[in-house]
C-alpha cells in the first residue's frame, strides 16, 4: 500500500492470482462441505473417532480431506502473500515474513498428510 | 479438564490474540488510508459513515474478507494441529473432540460459519467481478445480497448447531 516496490518472489503474480482463485472455489465446495457434514447433518459432538474411521472407510472422502487440506493450504498462503506486499513496508521484511510464512505452511500441509497416512495405516493397513 | 484439553484451549486463546492482533492491523492501516495514522472522533466517523455512496460498503467488505480469511486460517492452523492427536490415539483424540461439543465452543462455530459462507460468497462475487466486469454498481447489489444470505444461513445454521445446548 506504502511501498509498490516490485519484490522478487519464487512463484509469479498470474500463477499466484490463478492459484488464489481455483482453490477459491474448490474451497467454496470442500470446506463449506466439510463443514455441513460435521455440524449440521451430524450435530458435532457424534463426530468422534468412529464417525472419521467410518468416513474414512470410503475412497471419496479421503480424497476430499486429502484436496481440503491441500488447495485450503495453498489458498491461505497465496492470500496470505497479497496481505504480506499490502501491510509489509519494506522488501526485505516481505521476503522475510513470505519465507517464515511459507516455512509454517509448508509444515502444517506435511503435518496434515503424515497424520492422515498414519492414521490410514493404523486403521486398514495392518491387514484387518 | 485433562493436560490435552487444557493444552488446546490455550492453542485456542492464542489464535485469538493473534487475530485481534491481526484485525488492529487492518484497522491500523484502515485509518492510514483515510487520511492519517492517529484515530480520532471525526476519522472513526469517517470510516463508519453510511455506504449509501462512495461505494463504501465493498470497502468494508474488503476488510471483512481479509479478516475472515485470517481467522480461518488461524483455526484452520489450530485445528490440523488437534486432529493430529488421532494419529496416536483414538481416546485421546475423542477427549479433545469433547470440547467442541461445549457451548462456547459452538458458539465459535456459529461464527467461524458466517466466516466461511461470508468469505466463500463474497470470493465468488470477486471471481465473478473479474471475469465478467460488471461493474462497481452491479456488484454492490450482488454484495447487499450475499451478505443477506450469508446472514440467514448462519442464522439456519446457528440453529441447528445450538440445539442441544437449547434444549
Amino acid at each position: 500500500m506504502k511501498n509498490n516496490t516490485p519484490v522478487k518472489s519464487f512463484i509469479s503474480r498470474e500463477l499466484s492470482y490463478i492459484a488464489l482463485r481455483t482453490t477459491g472455489l474448490l474451497l467454496a465446495v470442500l470446506a463449506l462441505g466439510h463443514f455441513l457434514i460435521t455440524h449440521i447433518t451430524n450435530d458435532v459432538a457424534e463426530t468422534d473417532s468412529n464417525f472419521v474411521i467410518h468416513r474414512w472407510s470410503s475412497t471419496i472422502w479421503v480424497v476430499w480431506d486429502v484436496l481440503l487440506l491441500t488447495s485450503a493450504l495453498i489458498h491461505a498462503f497465496a492470500g496470505l502473500a497479497v496481505v504480506v506486499h499490502d501491510y509489509s513496508k519494506n522488501p526485505k521484511s516481505r521476503v522475510r515474513t513470505l519465507r517464515l510464512l511459507s516455512i509454517f505452511v509448508m509444515f502444517l500441509l506435511i503435518t496434515g498428510l503424515m497424520v492422515m497416512a498414519v492414521s490410514l495405516y493404523r486403521i486398514y493397513g495392518t491387514g484387518a | 479438564m485433562t493436560t490435552i484439553q487444557i493444552c488446546f484451549l490455550l492453542l485456542l486463546s492464542l489464535s485469538f490474540i493473534i487475530i485481534l492482533g491481526f484485525i488492529y492491523k487492518v484497522w491500523k492501516v484502515a485509518l492510514f488510508a483515510d487520511g492519517g495514522p492517529k484515530p480520532s472522533i471525526s476519522r472513526l466517523a469517517k470510516l463508519g459513515r453510511l455506504p449509501a455512496e462512495r461505494a463504501e460498503i465493498s470497502r468494508w467488505a474488503a476488510y471483512l474478507h481479509r479478516v475472515s480469511g485470517f481467522a480461518i486460517f488461524a483455526f484452520l492452523s489450530l485445528h490440523i494441529i488437534d486432529v493430529s492427536t488421532f494419529a496416536f490415539s483414538h481416546s485421546a483424540f475423542d477427549e479433545l473432540h469433547k470440547i467442541y461439543a461445549t457451548w462456547p465452543m459452538r458458539l465459535f462455530e456459529c461464527g467461524l460459519l458466517f466466516a466461511l459462507v461470508f468469505h466463500a460468497l463474497n470470493g465468488i462475487r470477486l471471481i465473478f467481478a473479474d471475469l465478467f466486469d460488471v461493474g462497481i454498481r452491479k456488484s454492490n447489489i450482488l454484495l447487499r445480497a450475499l451478505l443477506v444470505i450469508s446472514i440467514v444461513t448462519t442464522l439456519g445454521g446457528s440453529y441447528i448447531i445450538l440445539q442441544p445446548v437449547l434444549n
